[in-house]
């Protein structure tokens, strides 16, 4: 049993990763073919994962709900929230506009998803306030340079950075919006790099380390 | 107006201030509304995949194989549509091992794809991107040659901050302190970028309640924000009042 438990999967693992690593560095019709074929493939077991993320969620709330654990009663939203939209999406066939007439679903989309979905993100604009200022206080020359660099990016992005800069330093014939640039292609550029360096060659190691079997943390339990 | 356009502005009126009332405190609106953020978010994406991938690429293509007795094209769906059904094993323990074989399958692929994109993307184009202005260095403007140092001492240093294989000190000490200046600049940029994010969503929701708050909705927001204020008025009161009488 231990054959078709572990080591077919590794060598699916194996196999999988190789042939793709080599299709990419082969200019071949054949590894073409191939690249595109398994980009299919990985298209459709990836949106079958999305149903295990489904099923997840539901059970875990039906769990709640039959168990009357403390706001279990929130659970049912998550199940009106689904059903709801999944009808929507079945009366629109999964469209969004037909012949530029916003469809049920579309509906969905501007009134539900998307006011829940912006909403939640821009709640957080708050709470980065708070964050800048926990983390801006100035203790040391590096909190100093993330104070600035954040300073100059939001004034460079707003008309009122400007106003402030040509009142201030408009001496200096610069303006806030060029030193934004500056700061971003230049200094900002050169933290990114080395940061994608170093994530690069990270990515690198843990590919080959799957594929050769040393990592195996995705196999779960035996 | 539409009926259907105005039940539109008092769901997104609602859902919008619903969440925004977590600002004041935890509250049962705002958690009924993430609650169903997150079903109506699952759904979008359940239906998103069924039409863009299931309906198109597995049910459609195996259905005209069938019927056209195209069996080597059936295969071609038969297989991945397992690897994928396989994952929903996780859930029944005993056969939950079967479940690896479309993991196996994402992770191979993954790693396998990652790597030579990874290389020429991140680390190639990194480098390259760092001492191309040295190849016409002397053509280049003096700014261009400062910036062009900036970056290739800036990208050093950072990479001497990461690079654990000898102990921190002395000049690499340094030359890794100097990395930290440039990934705070990194930082903090990235951070303004965030904020600015953040704030343009911000200003989109407060323009809809503003949009919404007009006659033509049936001053929605604002029948919705009286509603919020009546309840935590209330809710005040009622909970005062259940402290004092249980004292």
């Amino acid at each position: 049993m231990n054959i078709f438990k572990k080591y077919i999967p590794l060598a699916l693992v194996f196999v999988f990763g190789i042939v793709t690593l080599a299709s990419y560095y082969v200019p071949h019709r054949v590894s073409e073919s191939y690249m595109e074929q398994i980009s299919v493939w990985e298209n459709i077991v990836f949106a079958f994962s999305l149903f295990l993320g489904a099923i997840s969620l539901l059970y875990s709330h039906y769990n709640k709900i039959v168990k009357k654990v403390d706001g279990w009663g929130y659970s049912l939203f998550v199940y009106l929230g689904f059903i709801v939209m999944i009808v929507l999406a079945i009366v629109a066939n999964g469209k969004i506009s037909d012949e530029g007439q916003m469809t049920a679903l579309g509906w969905g989309f501007n009134y539900i998803y998307n006011p829940l979905s912006a909403t939640m993100f821009s709640v957080l604009a708050f709470y980065i306030i708070s964050t800048a200022y926990r983390s801006f206080r100035i203790k040391s020359s590096s909190a100093f340079l993330l104070f600035i660099a954040g300073l100059i990016l939001m004034l460079g992005n707003i008309p009122l950075g400007d106003l402030i800069w040509s009142k201030l330093l408009g001496w200096t014939h610069t303006s806030i919006a060029s030193i934004k640039d500056w700061v971003m292609n230049v200094p900002s550029t050169a933290g990114k790099r080395g940061i994608l360096i170093g994530v690069s060659v990270g990515a690198a190691v843990t590919s080959l380390k799957i594929i050769f079997g040393i990592e195996r943390g995705y196999m779960g339990k035996d | 107006m539409e009926l259907s356009l105005v039940l539109g502005a008092w769901v997104a009126a609602g859902m919008t201030l619903f969440i925004f009332s977590f600002l004041y405190k935890d509250n049962p609106f705002y958690r009924a509304a993430e609650h169903l953020y997150v079903g109506v978010g699952m759904a979008w994406f359940i239906q998103l995949y069924t039409y863009s991938v299931i309906i198109p690429k597995v049910y459609k293509p195996l259905v005209d194989t069938i019927k056209a007795g195209d069996w080597v094209n059936m295969w071609l769906v038969l297989i991945p549509t397992v690897l994928g059904l396989s994952l929903i094993t996780q859930f029944i323990p005993k056969i939950s091992w079967i479940s690896r074989y479309g993991f196996t399958f994402l992770m191979g692929y993954g790693a396998g794809l990652i790597l030579p994109a990874g290389l020429a993307t991140d680390f190639m184009n990194q480098i390259v991107g760092t001492i191309e202005p040295f190849a016409n260095f002397f053509s280049l403007s003096a700014g261009a040659m400062i910036n062009a140092i900036i970056i290739l001492i800036g990208t050093l240093s950072v990479l001497f901050y990461f690079f654990f294989s000898v102990e921190h000190k002395g000049a690499i000490k340094k030359v890794s302190a100097f990395g930290v200046y440039f990934l705070m600049i990194y930082f903090g940029a990235s951070f303004g970028n965030t904020v600015m994010a953040r704030f343009s969503l911000l200003y989109g929701r407060f323009d809809t309640l503003v949009k919404y708050s007009k006659g033509e909705y049936f001053y929605a927001t604002n029948w919705i924000i009286l509603g919020l204020l009546i309840y935590f008025i209330c809710e005040k009161i009622f909970f005062k009042a259940v402290k004092l009488k249980k004292t």
